[in-house]
């Protein structure tokens, strides 16, 4: 017993001498830009590489073969993983992917696992290329949903309410004004982004949107997300049995 | 042991890849047709785990060209050590370092799998 408070003494005072010593060897690989948590924060300015990417023509077979190293974790079709841990893409607009790859590129959308993937793209035409890639691909009938149910009524409400204006009624997003593509992605996804941009965790946020979802109760935004995972965009979407 | 094992590997696997990885079980009806896709068998292959668990993406196919200079290489890594870190990693007794891009994708092994990866990468040259 007595050696054991000993114990936890020590826990406690090597836990101090790490949490101060933590800056100093606990550096991030990736840089820090200023986001949401800054005075004056901009969204989307236009500025840098990504002009330059959008102003680009991406070429979608030159993209196919810079996609493969991003097809190891969002798989070859685009597709991500059902349970949230990268998310689908096919199918995704071109600016939203630009958008998205240069704000973690330049330390604004914080995000370590993605983060030397966005650094190594060679240049904005590469960037460019991939995104025009992407675009073409089919989006996957098949993706992760909620768990359905009573709330989907309540959730389908809040999107008709709050959603349905940026994101389109069959969450189709907009290209022209970088809102992305809904429609075929994880529940897990867009309930651990839709968390993150309530709470500011997410830097390179819209402040509109952060504004429209910061004060849902947290049951509010599994609804909403949940009748989100269950869109479809007939244009894009791929027929069941037909994906890439 | 050897049974819970298998199992685990296989709810692993089922949530990794089966559709609904997040749901319980939806209601009758509410989904369209031809969602279903069968999930892969589970495996304690090594070299297959590497490719199917993402590892390559960050480490190299190879084991020994990581995408950062400053990610390790795993090649001929040491099998023991390479458990212990990736196991402090995913409980979070280890937090240094690199350790915030391994500890969002961990969940994708478990104890088992997470074994035979390094017996397999510890076997590389």
């Amino acid at each position: 017993m007595r050696n054991r408070g000993i114990g936890r003494l020590a826990a406690a005072t090597l836990c101090g001498v790490v949490a101060l010593a933590a800056p100093v060897w606990a550096q991030d690989a990736a840089p820090k830009a200023k986001g949401i948590e800054s005075e004056g924060y901009q969204w989307n300015q236009m500025e840098g590489e990504k002009v330059e990417a959008l102003t680009l023509t991406g070429d979608p077979k030159r993209g196919e073969a810079a996609y493969e190293v991003c097809g190891a974790c969002h798989l070859p079709n685009g597709s991500g993983r059902p349970d949230g841990t990268f998310p689908q893409l096919a199918g995704q607009h071109r600016t939203v992917l630009i958008k998205q790859i240069a704000d973690i590129r330049a330390g604004r959308r914080d995000n370590p696992i993605m983060y030397p993937f966005a650094k190594t793209l060679v240049d904005p035409q590469e960037l460019a290329d991939v995104a025009a890639y992407i675009e073409t691909l089919p989006i996957p009938p098949n993706n992760g949903r909620g768990p359905g149910g009573d709330h989907l009524k309540r959730g389908e409400e809040l999107y008709k309410v709050n959603c349905v204006k940026c994101h389109g009624p069959n969450g189709e997003g907009s290209m022209k004004d970088f809102f992305p593509v809904l429609a075929g992605q994880h529940y897990a996804y867009l309930l651990r982004q839709i968390r993150d941009i309530a709470g500011g965790k997410r830097r390179n946020a819209n402040p509109d949107m952060v504004k429209l979802v910061k004060d849902f109760p947290d049951e509010d935004l599994q609804a909403v997300v949940d009748y989100m995972s269950r869109l479809g965009w007939p244009e894009r979407t791929a027929k069941p049995g037909k994906q890439g | 042991m050897r049974r819970r094992g298998w199992t685990l590997a296989a709810v692993v696997t089922a949530a990794l890849f089966g559709v609904q990885a997040m749901a319980q079980e939806p209601p009758a009806g509410t989904e369209p047709a031809g969602t279903e896709v069968a999930p892969p068998a589970a495996t304690l292959d090594g070299a297959t785990l590497f490719m199917q668990r993402t590892c390559f993406a960050c480490h190299g196919k190879d084991a020994k060209t990581p995408i950062l200079p400053e990610y390790p290489k795993l090649a001929g890594q040491n099998e023991a050590y390479m458990v212990r870190q990736i196991m402090d990693i995913k409980s979070g007794a280890r937090n240094n370092g690199n350790t915030a891009a391994m500890q969002g994708i961990l969940h994708l092994v478990n104890e088992d799998e997470i074994k035979a990866l390094a017996a397999y990468l510890a076997t590389l040259k």
